[in-house]
């Protein structure tokens, strides 16, 4: 590849006109800022630009030939759909150089409006293949922001096959789980990180614990902070970058004064230019690296840009952590969430209603078909020691669902990189033969290949952060049969999504759910053993134990992937009558035992049935709750059904 | 050392100084911003060494050294613990401070009036007397308040105390210490459910982890009265606030009598914010079923929804 000036941007984070002036001064290619609103830096409402600054912005970063992006990348509620469609008309008008996307539903309102400004996927969008790529180009989607659980390899191989633009956040503070699949903080404090209202759980102090005996396993630790992943640096390591093929070199750090961002810019600057200038005789300056280094936040890390990350990659004494945002809570129990106090917005009840279970186990089919459900979900991630589904045992549970008049679904991995989606082809072609009731995806790529490979109906699962109504329009535009309502939503939320929906929808109603899913093997980061050499290590049960006293259970999945579950499972059994206009009710039970994931499906069954044959004489009783409360492992908790408005 | 500039005071001419500005954390932002945007609005063109020691206070006098050993004309440190490792380095090069709470106490300076060799600024102080009006405007049935206070922070503890002894009278003060920040996740345990509202003294430890007691209190439905602006707009149904910016907008009026006009530090006394901001929440308000009055949402800066 031949280099010129124009091979690489060099992108900068700006929160304030002093910042812009700074960055662009320092030699920044281009900006990115967000307005008042959709943006995910929502905690200060002194920083970011209003209206008529963005526009001012624009025509300064334009005259100093500086491209300018605006970042629109929240997830919306469906209160907030009419607000982004009259904003986007306005930044139609302002012509900034690309808006930053999370949200499905803005695909869909730029394609509504004619938006004619080029659209990037922020991170958050948790874009991991060549199929989801192919389908958001469909989209007007010119470039992708990778998220950091990429590795150069990974990201060169795909953008070689599609040839788009790759941006990458090459310096600054990092999210230990995978982007836009965090929920934590939006579950527990209604303050959602996909909104830009992050108040950092991963920053919190734990205990390693063994989950089964509570025994403290990482006593001799050098410090607490277990999942405080460093800054990511790659100062050290631009001709890889370059020669990868990334276009965009991001710094992150909107919140940043001007003089850290006006230094860091132009360190990079320096750089990127003595390597395009003479890559063959580039060596890294010393000098600016030490200023680098010196002037650091948090220690440094290239997370898995060149490798699986370890130990060293974390902050475990927390000593260079700049500012806490929150401490660890007790989770929500049962008791009064905000569900008790709003009466529901009139929803048609949709004809076909259903119970729909995800298990482990074919045990677990046989116990749940046995007491009552409808649709019972198998396969994508197997959580170990329990074994991954063969295709032998995906048959074997259609053949006792069959006898139960009850369908098989079967469900993939939330993430689906290069391995996985080789895999999954495969796997669809044989799904053909095996016909199954449907199928269940992740994410873009999946939905993507599971339309091409199969005539099986795909449902659209919670990882696509189904907000609102109209990004599940756009689920159904590409031929999703149904879609899963986002656990961080509150209830007036779901509901206003349940009543405009243009597909049926699934509601989590019951089970343990998963906060964070991370790409790195904390238990191994933590106690420094290496899969490789004991894989017997990943089959314990590892729980991370926060200063509240909750327990977070770790699981592993088959591709090494960690999954952080609340502390609490979830538990909307008592509202059940107020949630109209569902399709689909679930229980996530496949981290239960066969025995309580058929009582389960027994106590949801009964409670659904008593609604349906006479809903206005229903009530709710507490007892039938009592034996779940006995056999769950975990309190339940009502998640985001505690809030009036999740932020 | 301080060097002497020759001055034409005529507007043609820039005076180019080299100021060192030593701050705590991103979360003082406002004041430096506020104090750069001063000195602008005074035509005052300055140089700047900015050092910000992201948090860690252990590390504020190698970074104090470092703007010394820069030549710089004035300090401006923001937070106690700045000033404090501003001040142990140089007893010449004129050192401004803003927000410390209470700086006599603390003893940076000897007195408001006359405060000192090298050393003077602006307080962040906002009276306690005027936080308990607003408290009694915002919640007029309020009898008893919890006080959530770090025990390590000498700020809180001085603004917990004169707070304690303006309430002596008016109402009942329940005392809630912490000793850590991890403290405050077992925050549900030390909540009475009794208290009418919770009041915040000023603080980095409870301000930065704001949101776990507003978890708590809003659980237990009890209004939080913050001391600290952001966190209105993260669920604190009040605050009566010295605003950062205009804090660090005093400072550089302290700087241009200092390095331009020339006068004395010790003629300058420490400053303290003259109009303190009512902010107020009322989404907060609305999920608590507080009705905020017609005169208070007139008199507040700001409302957040």
């Amino acid at each position: 590849m031949l280099l010129t000036r124009k091979s690489v941007e060099l992108l900068a984070p700006v929160g304030n006109w002093e910042v812009l002036e700074a960055a662009v001064k320092a030699g920044a290619d281009a900006v990115y800022l967000g307005g008042k609103h959709f943006n995910m830096r929502m905690h200060r409402t002194d920083t970011n630009f209003d209206n008529e600054m963005l526009k001012k912005a624009i025509a300064y970063a334009h005259q100093h030939d500086v491209h300018l992006y605006i970042t629109i990348n929240n997830l919306l509620s469906d209160q907030e759909i009419e607000p982004m469609r009259e904003y986007l008309q306005y930044l139609e008008t302002i012509k900034p150089d690309a808006l930053l996307v999370q949200d499905l539903a803005v695909l869909e309102l730029v394609r509504e409006l004619g938006i004619t400004i080029p659209l990037h996927t922020s991170v958050m969008m948790n874009t991991h293949n060549e199929h989801a790529i192919n389908k958001l180009k469909e989209y007007g989607i010119t470039r992708i922001v990778v998220g950091r659980e990429m590795t150069l390899s990974e990201l060169s191989l795909f953008k070689e096959r599609t040839g788009i633009e790759v941006e990458y956040f090459m310096h600054g503070d990092m999210c230990i789980s995978e982007s836009g699949q965090c929920i934590h903080s939006g579950v527990v404090f209604g303050q959602s990180g996909n909104r830009g209202r992050c108040l950092k759980p991963c920053r919190w102090a734990y205990k390693l614990i063994d989950e089964n005996t509570g025994e403290v396993l990482d006593a001799d630790s050098p410090g607490p902070y277990k999942l405080a992943l460093n800054d990511m640096c790659m100062y050290r390591n631009i001709p890889e970058l370059i020669q990868a093929g990334v276009y965009s070199f991001k710094i992150e750090g909107r919140m940043r004064t001007a003089a850290f961002v006006e230094g860091i810019v132009k360190t990079y600057r320096r750089a990127i230019d003595s390597y395009i200038a003479d890559p063959w005789g580039y060596t890294t300056d010393e000098a600016d690296w030490k200023d680098l280094y010196e002037n650091r936040s948090r220690d440094f890390t290239t997370t898995f840009a060149l490798g699986q990350p370890t130990a060293k990659d974390i902050g475990f004494s927390g000593r260079r952590e700049p500012r806490f945002f929150s401490q660890a809570v007790k989770e929500a129990g049962l008791s009064a969430p905000i569900v008790d106090k709003i009466n529901p917005i009139a929803i048609k009840q949709p004809e076909k209603q259903q119970l729909a279970i995800r298990v482990a186990d074919l045990a677990s089919v046989k116990a749940v078909c046995q007491n009552g459900a409808n649709v019972v979900y198998i396969g994508g991630e197997s959580f170990k020691p329990v074994k991954v589904w063969t295709l032998v045992e995906i048959k074997e549970a259609i053949k006792i669902a069959d006898s139960y008049q009850a369908k098989i679904v079967i469900d993939t991995p939330r993430t689906t990189m290069r391995r996985e989606c080789s895999e999954l082809e495969q796997f669809f072609i044989a799904l053909n033969q095996i016909k199954p009731a449907g199928i269940m995806v992740s994410n873009l790529g999946s939905l993507s290949l599971a339309k091409r490979l199969t005539n099986l109906p795909v449902q659209a699962d919670f990882s696509f952060n189904t907000f609102n109504h109209l990004s599940v329009k756009f689920l159904k535009d590409n031929g999703a049969v149904m879609a899963v309502a986002s656990l961080e939503a509150s209830y007036p939320q779901v509901c206003d999504m349940l009543a405009a929906s243009p597909l049926p929808v699934e509601v989590i109603v019951h089970g343990a759910t998963e906060s964070m899913i991370c790409d790195h093997n904390l238990p191994a980061m933590s106690l420094g053993f290496n899969p490789l050499e004991n894989p017997e290590f990943c089959d314990r049960h590892y729980a991370l134990l926060d200063t509240a006293k909750e327990v977070h259970p770790i699981r592993i999945d088959q591709y090494g992937r960690n999954h952080i579950l609340f502390a609490k499972d979830l538990c909307l059994l008592p509202y059940l009558a107020k949630l109209q206009g569902v399709t689909s009710y679930r229980i996530e039970a496949q981290h239960y035992t066969a025995e309580l994931a058929g009582l389960l499906t027994k106590t949801y069954r009964s409670e659904l049935d008593k609604i349906k044959a006479n809903e206005a004489a229903y009530q709710y009783d507490p007892e039938v709750l009592e034996a779940i409360k006995k056999i769950s492992p975990r309190e339940l908790g009502s998640g985001a059904y505690r809030y009036r408005i999740s932020r | 050392m301080w060097k002497i500039y020759k001055l034409n005071l005529s507007k043609e001419v820039y005076i180019l100084f080299h100021i060192g500005i030593l701050q705590l954390t991103q979360n003082l932002d406002d004041a430096v911003r506020g104090f750069k945007q001063g000195l602008q609005n005074l035509g005052i063109q300055a140089k700047f060494t900015y050092l910000n020691a992201d948090g860690k206070v252990e590390i504020l006098p190698e970074l104090a050294q470092k703007l010394v050993d820069s030549g710089v004309d004035l300090i401006f440190s923001c937070s106690t613990p700045a000033a404090k490792a501003a001040q142990r380095v140089t007893g010449e090069i004129p050192i401004l401070f803003t927000p410390v709470f209470d700086p006599v106490s603390v003893k940076l300076v000897d007195s408001m009036q006359s405060p000192g060799a090298n050393i003077t600024g602006m307080s962040g102080m906002v009276q306690a007397q005027d936080k308990i009006t607003l408290i009694q405007e915002l919640l007029p049935t309020a009898k008893k308040i919890g006080v959530l206070y770090h025990t390590a922070d000498d700020n809180t503890l001085i603004e917990t105390n004169n707070f304690c002894a303006a309430a002596a009278n008016l109402l009942t003060i329940q005392k809630i210490a912490i000793q850590t920040a991890a403290d405050i996740s077992l925050l549900e345990e030390k909540l009475a459910a009794d208290i009418d509202a919770l009041f915040l003294p000023i603080g980095r430890i409870v301000e930065e982890n704001f949101s776990s007691i507003a978890y708590y209190a809003d659980m237990m439905e009890i209004p939080i009265i913050a001391s600290h602006g952001p966190n209105v707009v993260m669920g604190a149904l009040g605050a009566l606030i010295a605003n950062h910016a205009a804090l660090g907008i005093e400072c550089a009026n302290q700087a241009k009598s200092i390095l331009v006009d020339k006068k004395l530090i010790h003629d300058i006394p420490v400053g303290i914010t003259k109009m303190p901001e009512i902010l107020l929440n009322s989404f907060v308000a609305d999920n608590l079923g507080i009705e905020l009055s017609a005169e208070l949402q007139k008199k507040a800066k700001e409302i957040y929804a």
